[in-house]
């Protein structure tokens, strides 16, 4: 039957084609008639006082269209509220790289040229960039005042918020957000363990790593509405904010999302858009602004920095007693990010039955801010990995002994008082320790073993899909969703499922804010789980329609009837059959008697699917210098249902070395005056193809009682352990522990000289 | 200063163009020729997207100046394939879901090609090693590798017929 | 891109005559792995550059039996990755060279880039000071030489006056019962710049050393010489013992700074490590009579 083999078929990805021939196009491949190339000047200090700009001399150069300071633009607050509102800074700088003016040229050497020539006057002030100094009375303030949390992208990933304590208060102060959770009675629970192990995790900030720089093209027509086209995860997300941000009615503003080359979280929010449409707006033109790598490195939404201060203990039985933490998130220079995520996962992925766990948000001069795959949970998975590691081997338990004893199960309780759903954790585990990296492991000197599991609780939002058939009797399915990973493929395969035809017979299109339904962000592991629903809806929709034609064409009862080898004929007979393009064209023609067949399908799921991954490393450390080699490595996730085994082997193999690079080579260094220090990809470190081995994957399919076909989130459960796996290896190979990543040669080798 | 003159041939077909002295052979394929499958990951020849074979070797064309290129062959991803008929890597990579994004790929398979074109049946650590200088954020390089293998068994089992 | 002219001159006297005519404001472009990424970045702001690639002569790549190597300056580092010639007695070079950043960065990269380039860690500078190269360079009044390790003056600076070209680079045959190796230390597999680089040759006399040259790059501003390490090993027996107390001084003699890509001790312990393991590659590949890899 075609719908069984539609899911689970590894059916080609429907854009393959057009990215292996160089078609595919993104935003910076994009030229419009009159185009103007932009780029902004940018603050080489992290804080400092702008005390004049002299834009004379670059508004004189031949090829400059415009150039624009925030004194040009109307709407610009002096104490933005958000990053994406701080267009253009007004009198103060608060990170390296902030944009202070805008030019737009002919082109981009001329653009560049201009910029050159732009002087400003800066009094450079102390900047606070580590956030333990940052929460030091007398620390140099970021802001003038502490306002609301700007949550909406903790929204658009799904993450919890509740348990937050807003923060107001007279003195100045760079916290701007607190969450405490707690249950029970930890010092009782500290008293009654055998083993308490106390450490402070370190990770630094980390870049996406998306290979596509941001870009933009902004254009307005003659009707003053105004076009982008965008590398963004979210079409209708980004027009929402866009229309916030610039005062537009979000009816003016239309989204052309091109291809993304990978976002990862941080193409959410819009940063360089709207000094995209100013300058469209100055000068009449479209106007397209690229980011060098540099400039993304510098200046854009790099994942937060947390310092984590985790205290467990456990009884030599095996039971977990307690944990206490201090989570502490430097999310930049802009409030908001995943504290609570952090803060909720060190708690909750173990049964604690006391905790107290509290987490301070706390400004620094950096730049602000954005999700990056599974925001925080990469973060307390490694301070709880860590611990369990540390607390099996002082316990003398089999470290998958010890996780299987405590590890949650469906009904247990999260630290803010909401029961765990159905999930995997469980099995996971359990098909980890069949691994044979597990399993045929062996003692050699500087070699080790090491794994972490991690999980995602999963994104819900409400999403609505379309099938149409054409005149010709194809199918294509229709929705807003960003094609991020692959997912229209999946959509093809979902609604080929539903309507019992071949996936290869089925289109998908992702419209534009004009023409598409409703989706979310391309975010939060939701696309499959919620736009994927619709999806399976309005598919049945569709069928349901077909064969009311059908069944009037042939006479029969709809109930009588099934579709396959592109008919719908009377079941168990081959004559009586009417085509499906016989179907399309009965309901498009001039004259013809029946509606066009529009399935439409809305869902608004509401409860979420967590989704696991456990990975392991087998590594080598070089005593001498310090390196790590990764010799094996392993993903086992539970996917729910695997729609299309080869997309989620690679989202699985892809996350796995976010992990792993988070955990050996990753990190923005800046110096102590805030001023970023690794500026391009040779110093901000990525993995390469012959820096790690072949990613063996496994999937489990523990199926999610909500999702289409029992599927779950899949694209960010796979980044959450690596770092932690890596720094379990480490320290089986060494006897050392690394809290403080990433784990970098001269760490290890300064560690072993203890 | 002024434009130049620059005669190249690009994916076989000779090809003249003006150009100014300090634009990359990146930027030109990408703004005068219309080869925008050739793109810019980071300007500093450090994650190979920008991978075209220039006189029969793989560079990245972020670091040559387009004059550079003047009487030689470019040949872009444009340039993979022979008519409709794609290469043997661009068929694995689409088979094998080596490609998530998609951005880095023309310049991967670019390369791939360069790679087999030197060293028809490469071992793993080969084309680990020859992969190396092309950064990919999404597929983690394992179909990458699986990719380039099954071209490299295609090929073994077609020479050996 | 900053904004500059472009010249392509047709032979190497004729690139002299283009820096010397211009004027100030001129740099010589070869692989441009280096120069373009500083004019991208705005740290050099030529007036015009004078476009090497096209001159076949200083390609060449050339052995004369029993007297030595030469070395184009244009030679690129793939193909020294790869040519038979530095197989044997000078594989060290081509140590050096196999390792700048990727395949597609050797195919541009050159010899005589990364020597005029001059950062302190540049992976043929080691090499052939440790081989006891020289450069041959071409100005308005002819030919010179200057042996490889005074070639150096600091970060980014040679001896090349304003209006002088690095013809190439003469690398002498190594004596029988010689060897050389040069390790590195980077982060990744590939793809980085050197925290640390050792380049060590040693030419046996019997069992004893007869010579040993040590070349550092990265931990001084320009690559040095280990000079201390050196006087330990020259006519002594050489045995693992020795062998770590040259590599022990040869720490004493780097002089590093610390950076984003690394700290001043750990660097000075890299030298001490790779020194170890490069004199020890070269010793058995001098004690196997020469033959390299």
């Amino acid at each position: 039957m075609t719908e069984t083999l539609a899911i689970g078929q590894r059916l080609d990805r429907a854009d393959g084609r057009d990215k292996v021939t160089g078609h595919a196009t993104y935003v910076a491949d994009v030229k419009l008639p009159g185009m103007l190339h932009a780029k902004l000047l940018r603050s080489p200090h992290a804080h400092a006082r702008i005390l004049s700009i002299n834009v004379e001399r670059a508004r004189a150069l031949a090829g400059v269209r415009c150039v624009l300071t925030a004194k040009d633009l109307d709407r610009l607050e002096r104490e933005p509220s958000s990053r994406a509102r701080a267009i253009l800074a007004v009198d103060r700088v608060r990170y390296h790289g902030q944009p202070i003016a805008a030019v737009a040229a002919d082109d981009v050497h001329t653009a560049e040229e201009a910029i050159d020539l732009i002087e400003v006057e800066y009094d450079v002030l102390p900047a606070v960039v580590d956030p333990l100094q940052s929460l030091e009375d007398g620390a140099p303030l970021v802001r003038e005042q502490a306002t609301e949390t700007d949550d909406s992208e903790a929204l658009a990933h799904g993450s919890v918020t509740a348990g937050e304590v807003k923060v107001a208060g007279n003195k100045p102060t760079n916290v701007t957000s607190r969450v405490h959770y707690h249950r029970g009675d930890v010092e009782a629970g500290f008293a009654a363990a055998d083993v308490v192990v106390e450490k402070t995790y370190h990770i630094g900030h980390v870049h996406q790593g998306y290979m596509e720089p941001r870009a933009t093209i902004a254009t307005w027509d003659a009707q003053d509405r105004l076009t982008f086209y965008v590398s963004a995860q979210g079409q209708f997300s980004i027009r929402s904010e866009l229309s916030n941000v610039l005062g537009i009615p979000e009816s003016k503003i239309k989204i052309f999302a091109m291809e993304i080359g990978g976002g990862f979280g941080a193409k959410i929010q819009p940063i360089i858009e709207p000094i995209a449409a100013y300058l469209a707006k100055r000068t009449r033109r479209p106007v397209k602004l690229v980011l060098t790598r540099g400039e993304d490195l510098i200046a854009a939404t790099p994942a937060p920095e947390f310092i984590m201060e985790v205290k467990s203990g456990a009884k030599k039985d095996g039971t977990l007693t307690a944990v206490k933490a201090r989570v502490i998130m430097d999310p930049g220079c802009f409030p908001g990010g995943p504290l609570n995520n952090a803060c909720l996962l060190i708690g909750c992925l173990y049964r604690f039955p006391n905790l107290d766990v509290e987490g301070i948000e706390v400004l620094t001069h950096k730049p602000s801010q954005a999700a990056y795959r599974a925001p925080g949970a990469h973060h307390g998975t490694f301070a709880i990995e860590s611990q369990m590691d540390a607390m099996a081997r002082a316990l003398g338990i089999d470290r998958f002994e010890f996780r299987l004893k405590n590890c949650i199960v469906e009904g247990d309780l999260m630290a803010h008082g909401e029961p765990w759903p159905n999930n995997g954790m469980k099995q996971v585990l359990q098909a980890m320790a069949e691994h044979p990296i597990w399993k045929n492991r062996a003692s050699a000197p500087n070699r080790g073993v090491g794994f972490a599991v991690g999980g995602w609780l999963g994104g819900i939002q409400p999403a609505s899909a379309s099938v149409r058939m054409n005149p010709d009797g194809s199918l294509c399915v229709i929705t807003g969703a960003i094609d991020l990973t692959g997912t229209n493929t999946a959509f093809r395969q979902i609604a080929a499922a539903e309507l019992g035809l071949p996936a290869e017979d089925i289109t998908v299109q992702t419209g534009d804010t004009d023409s598409a339904p409703y989706a979310g962000t391309s975010a939060g592991s939701k696309v499959i789980y919620a736009v994927g629903g619709a999806v399976q809806a309005a598919a049945a929709d569709a069928r349901r329609q077909i064969l009311e034609i059908a069944s009037h064409e042939l006479e029969a009862s709809p109930a009588d009837l099934e579709i396959s080898d592109g008919k719908v004929r009377v079941k168990g007979t081959a004559e009586r059959s009417v085509s499906l393009s016989h179907i399309g064209s009965a309901s498009t023609r001039y004259g013809g008697k029946y509606e066009p067949v529009f399935g439409r399908g809305s869902v608004a799921v509401t409860q979420r699917s967590p989704g696991f991954s456990g990975q392991l490393a087998e590594v080598s450390v070089d005593p001498d210098t310090g390196k790590v080699s990764i010799l094996q490595y392993a993903c086992v996730q539970d996917v729910g249902k695997a729609i299309n085994p080869t997309l989620v082997e690679g989202q699985m193999q892809g996350g796995s070395v976010q992990g792993i690079g988070m955990g050996l080579s990753e990190e923005l260094v800046y110096s102590k005056e805030g001023r970023l220090l690794n500026q391009s990809l040779l110093d901000y470190r990525k993995m390469t193809a012959i820096d790690l081995p072949k990613i063996d994957t496994v999937i489990v399919e523990v199926p999610s009682p909500f999702g289409p076909f029992g599927a779950k989130g899949v694209g960010e459960p796979p980044i959450v352990p690596g770092a932690a796996a890596i720094a379990n290896a480490v320290r089986d190979a060494t006897n050392r522990d690394f809290p403080d990543l990433p784990i970098t040669p001269d760490k290890v080798v300064r560690a072993l000289r203890q | 200063m002024s434009k130049q003159p620059l005669e190249m041939t690009v994916n076989g077909e000779p090809t003249e163009v003006l150009v100014q002295p300090y634009q990359t052979l990146l930027e030109v394929l990408r703004e005068e020729v219309g080869m925008t499958g050739v793109k810019e990951g980071c300007g500093t020849g450090d994650c190979g997207c920008c991978t075209v074979i220039l006189d029969g070797k793989p560079v990245t064309s972020c670091l040559v100046l387009a004059l550079q290129a003047q009487s030689r062959p470019v040949r872009t991803v444009e340039g993979l394939g022979d008519g409709d008929a794609l290469d043997p890597i661009q068929e694995a990579f689409i088979r094998h879901g080596a490609l998530q994004c998609g951005f880095c790929i023309p310049g991967a398979v670019v390369m791939a090609r360069a790679l087999l074109d030197a060293t028809p049946r490469p071992n793993e650590d080969e084309i680990r090693w020859a992969m190396a200088g092309n950064l990919c954020r999404c597929t983690g390089y394992t179909k990458w590798v699986e990719a380039i293998q099954d071209v490299v068994d295609q090929t073994t089992e077609g020479a050996m017929k | 891109m900053y904004k500059f002219d472009f010249v392509a001159p047709r032979s190497p006297e004729d690139a002299v005559a283009q820096l010397r005519d211009r004027g100030p404001g001129g740099k010589l472009l070869a692989g441009g792995t280096d120069l373009l990424l500083q004019t991208k970045a705005r740290v050099v702001k030529p007036a015009y550059v004078v476009d090497l690639s096209h001159l076949q002569d200083l390609e060449r790549l050339e052995h004369h039996p029993g007297e030595g190597l030469w070395i184009g300056a244009m030679a690129r580092a793939r193909d020294i990755q790869l040519s038979p010639l530095f197989q044997n007695g000078f594989s060290i070079v081509a140590d050096g060279a196999g390792l700048i950043g990727s395949i597609q960065i050797r195919n541009l990269a050159t010899v005589g880039g990364n020597l005029c380039n001059a950062a302190p860690s540049a992976d043929v500078a080691p090499p052939l000071i440790a081989a006891g190269a020289r450069a041959e360079i071409i100005g308005p009044d002819g030919t010179r030489s200057v042996p490889m390790d005074e070639f150096f003056l600091g970060p980014r600076r040679t001896v090349l006056g304003p209006t002088e070209l690095l013809l190439g680079v003469w690398v002498p045959e190594p004596a029988a019962r010689s060897g050389g190796h040069y390790l590195r230390h980077t982060p990744r597999k590939e793809m980085d710049i050197a925290v640390v680089g050792v380049g060590s040759t040693i030419t046996l006399d019997g069992e004893r050393c007869a010579d040993a040259r040590i070349a550092l790059g990265a931990v001084a501003p320009t690559p040095v010489r280990a000079r201390g390490a050196e006087e330990a090993l020259r006519g002594q027996v050489v045995s693992p013992d020795l062998i770590e107390e040259a590599a022990r001084l040869a720490a004493e003699d780097a002089r590093p700074i610390s950076d984003v890509r690394g700290s001043a001790e750990f660097r000075r312990h890299l030298v001490a490590v790779l020194t170890r393991r490069t004199l020890t590659a070269a010793w058995n590949i001098a004690k196997q009579g020469g033959t390299g890899r």
